[in-house]
C-alpha cells in the first residue's frame, strides 16, 4: 500500500497549496472520465492530506503498514538470532518509524 | 476514427445539440436555430412535429401536443397525445431523435453516442429514465454530466488564474446552483444544490393563476376544463414573463378566448413587472437559501467567489441579477448564451471522453446523502429506522464508501437493506430509492456482520452491494433496476414504437426512397405492433426479438440481413391470424 505523499508524489513537509497543486496536476493528466478507479486513489490520497486536520488524522489513525516482520529478519538477519545487531544500530532502525503511527496500531488493533 | 459523440442539453423548454470539431465547439443549427423547443405533437396526418412545428400548434392542438415532459421524468406516469399514452422517457426519446437527426445531417454521418446534460439535483430516478430515453432514441449515452457543471467547463476552459465561480442555472423546470473552483486546467465542483422542481414554468403559472383569478373576478368563469382557452393563457403568461424582463409592464390580451351564452369574452389585463416579482419572490428566495447551502457546503462565504455564471432562460429575469448583485456585491457574467452553453458544455465533455485533449477536467460531485436505515436511537429513544449517512453530499464522483453492520437478533437469516436519499436522522423521512432483501444467511447468533457497500458512478447513479463477512456471500444491485420501470423487453418495443413514428413521417414526407424489402419490413412490423394486445407473452417476446433484429438491420441499411427475420416474422403473425 502506497501512502498518499507517495500517490500524490510530495513530501510530508508539503503546505496545503503544493498538495493542492499536486492534485490538480495529477487529476489533469487522469481524468475520472477515462480511469475512474486511478482517479479515485488520486482523490482519496487527497481527501487524507489536504489539510492540517486531515494530516494529524492521517499520521495517528492510518495503518502505519510497517512490515514487522522484514524488521525482525533485518534486526536478527545479519548473525542469526545468537548475535542480534547492535542496541545503537537498532535503535536507529527503530526511529525510522513513527512513533505516533506504531502507537495508534498498537492501540487500535483491528478486528 | 472514432465514433462521433454529440453533447446534448434536452431542457424543460428548449434542447440544443452540440459538438467539438478541431477544438471548436459548435451548436448545431437546424434550418438556422440552435435552438429546439422541447415540444412533441402529432399533426393532422399524424405525422411527428418536434420542436417550433410543435409548439406552434399547441395553441389549436393541446391535446396532441407535448410541453415541459422533463417535468415528469423519474415518475410513473402517461401523458396523453392524440388519445394514445405515452411515457416521459418516450416523449423525450422523440425529441432525442430529432436532436440526433440533426447533427447526423450536420457531418454527414450515422450518430449512435451521446453525452447527455441533466440537472445536477436530478434524483437517481430521473438520470435513469433520462438515459432510458436516450436507449429508446437509439443513443448509447455514455456519460450523463450536471448541467451546472457542464456550463462551468464552457467559461472555465482556458482560464489561467485560479478562481472560484458561483454557477446559478435556472431553467424552465429546474433550479441547481454549484460552487465552482477553477485552476490548473480542473474544473472541480465543491458543491451543489437545487430543486429539481422550481423553473420558469413555475414562473409561468404563478401568471396563469393570476389570470385565472382576474376572469373568475370579471366574468365569473372558471377557464380550466377549457383546453384551447387554457393554452392560450399559458402561452400568454410566458410572454408576459418575457416581456417583463424588457419593460415595466406587460399587457395580456386575448380576444375571443371564451363565449359565454353566446357572447364572446376578450380577455385584457395589465401586469405590471413589480407585481410579477412579487408573485415569484418565494421562488426566488428559495433559490438563494439553496445558493447559501452550496456555499456552506465548499466551506466558503459570499465575498470568496470571484464570478457568476447564469446559465437557463429563466436567469433573464431581472430581479434575479438584482438580488444576486445584492448578494456577492458585483454583476453576473453571461458572456456565453445562457440558453447555449450547457450543450456547449457537454460536446467538450463528450471530445474529452473520446480522447480528445480540450485541456480541461472536471470534477464532479453529488449533491445528494445517500444511506441506509438501522435498529438504533432517534432523539435519545430506541428507534427501528435511524438514518445511517454512507455516502456524504458533495462528494467527489466516483465514490465508493462501505459500513458494517451487525445482524440483531439470534438466528437472524436474512436483512432487509433498504437505500435512502436524504439528510433526515429519522430515514423514513427521507426519500426511499431501493431495498433488497440478502438472504440465506448464516445460522448464527445475533451479531453476524454484514457489509453494505454504496457505489456512486460518475453518471450520479448508484450500486448497492451488501456481503456477509463469515461467508463472503454477497448481493449486489443497480438502484435503477430496482426501480425502474422499463425491462429491457419494454425498453426494445417502446424503441419499436418510437422508431415506427419516425419512420411513417419519413415515408409520407418522400424523403426516404424505400426499397420494397424495406417497406415490406416496416409493414410487417407493423401488423406485428397491431397484434400484441391479443397475444400470449411467450409470442410477443418472439416478436419484440424478431422486431428488434429488424429494425437493427433497417438502421443500418443491411438490406440482406431482413429477408430471414422478416420471414420469421411473417410466419408468427399467419400462425396468430389463422
Amino acid at each position: 500500500m502506497i501512502s498518499p505523499y507517495d500517490i500524490l508524489g510530495v513530501p510530508e513537509q508539503a503546505s496545503d497549496a503544493d498538495i493542492k497543486q499536486a492534485y490538480l496536476q495529477r487529476v489533469k493528466d487522469n481524468p475520472p472520465d477515462r480511469d475512474p478507479a486511478r482517479f479515485r486513489q488520486i482523490q482519496e490520497a487527497f481527501e487524507a492530506i489536504k489539510d492540517q486536520d486531515s494530516r494529524l488524522r492521517h499520521a495517528l489513525f492510518a495503518m502505519p503498514h510497517i512490515e514487522f516482520d522484514a524488521l525482525l529478519a533485518q534486526a536478527f538477519g545479519q548473525q542469526g538470532a545468537s548475535e542480534p545487531m547492535a542496541a545503537d544500530d537498532f535503535l536507529k532502525l527503530l526511529s525510522t518509524l513513527s512513533i505516533e503511527k506504531s502507537l495508534a496500531q498498537l492501540t487500535k488493533t483491528p478486528s | 476514427m472514432n465514433d462521433i459523440i454529440i453533447g446534448i442539453d434536452l431542457g424543460t423548454t428548449n434542447s440544443e445539440v452540440a459538438i467539438v470539431e478541431n477544438g471548436k465547439v459548435t451548436v448545431i443549427a437546424d434550418n438556422g436555430h440552435k435552438i429546439l423547443p422541447s415540444f412533441v405533437g402529432l399533426d393532422d396526418n399524424g405525422e411527428i412535429l418536434v420542436g417550433a412545428s410543435a409548439r406552434n400548434q399547441y395553441l389549436i392542438y393541446p391535446e396532441r401536443t407535448v410541453k415541459s415532459i422533463k417535468r415528469l421524468m423519474g415518475q410513473d406516469t402517461r401523458v396523453t397525445m392524440a388519445g394514445q399514452a405515452y411515457t416521459p422517457q418516450e416523449i423525450s426519446a422523440i425529441i432525442l431523435k430529432r436532436l440526433k437527426a440533426i447533427a447526423e445531417a450536420y457531418v454527414g454521418r450515422s450518430i449512435a453516442k451521446a453525452v447527455i446534460t441533466v440537472p445536477a439535483y436530478f434524483s437517481d430516478a430521473q438520470r435513469q429514465a433520462t438515459r432510458e430515453a436516450g436507449e429508446i432514441a437509439g443513443l448509447e449515452v455514455v456519460r450523463m454530466i450536471n448541467e451546472p457543471t457542464a456550463a462551468a467547463l464552457v467559461y472555465g476552459a482556458g482560464q489561467l488564474d485560479a478562481k472560484r465561480m458561483l454557477v446559478y442555472d435556472l431553467g424552465g423546470g429546474t433550479f441547481d446552483v454549484s460552487v465552482v473552483n477553477v485552476q490548473s486546467g480542473v474544473v472541480e465542483v465543491l458543491a451543489s444544490h437545487g430543486d429539481n422542481h422550481l423553473g420558469g414554468d413555475d414562473f409561468d403559472q404563478l401568471i396563469v393563476e393570476r389570470i385565472l383569478a382576474h376572469i373568475r373576478q370579471q366574468f365569473g368563469i372558471e377557464v380550466e376544463p377549457h383546453g384551447k382557452a387554457m393554452a392560450r393563457i399559458v402561452r400568454a403568461a410566458e410572454q408576459a414573463k418575457l416581456v417583463l424582463s424588457d419593460e415595466p409592464y406587460a399587457t395580456i390580451e386575448e380576444e375571443y378566448l371564451l363565449e359565454r351564452q353566446g357572447t364572446p369574452l376578450h380577455l385584457t389585463l395589465e401586469l405590471a413587472r413589480s407585481e410579477y416579482e412579487d408573485l415569484i419572490a418565494d421562488h426566488i428566495n428559495a433559490t438563494l437559501d439553496a445558493t447559501h447551502i452550496a456555499l456552506k457546503g465548499a466551506k466558503l462565504i459570499a465575498s470568496d467567489i470571484d464570478e457568476i455564471i447564469l446559465v437557463g432562460g429563466s436567469t433573464r429575469t431581472p430581479c434575479i441579477r438584482e438580488r444576486l448583485f445584492e448578494e456577492f456585491g458585483f454583476e453576473p457574467h453571461g458572456e456565453v448564451d445562457p440558453d447555449l452553453c450547457v450543450a456547449m458544455g457537454a460536446a467538450m465533455q463528450a471530445a474529452m471522453i473520446n480522447g480528445e485533449d480540450i485541456g480541461t477536467v472536471l470534477v464532479d460531485v453529488t449533491p445528494y446523502t445517500f444511506g441506509t436505515c438501522a435498529v438504533g436511537y432517534l432523539d435519545g429513544m430506541p428507534y427501528p429506522y435511524q438514518y445511517i449517512p454512507i455516502v456524504h453530499k458533495n462528494s467527489v464522483l466516483p465514490v465508493r464508501k462501505s459500513e458494517a453492520f451487525e445482524t440483531f437478533t439470534d438466528n437472524q437469516r436474512e436483512v432487509n437493506v433498504r437505500i435512502f436519499q436524504g439528510e433526515d436522522p429519522d430515514a423514513l423521512n427521507n426519500v426511499e430509492i431501493g431495498e433488497f432483501l440478502v438472504e440465506g444467511l448464516l445460522d448464527v447468533p445475533a451479531g453476524n456482520i454484514i457489509t453494505l457497500t454504496l457505489d456512486l458512478d460518475l453518471n450520479g447513479i448508484l450500486h448497492v452491494s451488501a456481503r456477509e463477512k463469515a461467508s463472503g456471500k454477497e448481493k449486489a444491485i443497480t438502484i435503477n433496476n430496482a426501480i425502474s420501470r422499463f425491462d429491457s423487453g419494454e425498453l426494445s418495443s417502446a424503441k419499436q414504437r418510437i422508431d415506427g413514428l419516425f419512420g411513417d413521417s419519413a415515408e409520407q414526407a418522400g424523403r426516404t426512397a424505400d426499397s420494397s424489402a424495406v417497406a415490406a419490413a416496416r409493414q410487417v412490423i407493423k401488423k406485428a405492433e397491431a397484434l400484441f394486445e391479443t397475444v400470449s407473452a411467450e409470442d410477443k417476446e418472439d416478436m419484440v426479438d424478431l422486431i428488434e433484429t429488424i429494425s437493427t438491420c433497417l438502421e443500418s441499411d443491411d438490406e440482406a440481413g431482413l429477408k430471414e427475420p422478416v420471414e420469421r416474422l411473417n410466419d408468427i403473425i399467419y400462425y396468430l391470424e389463422s
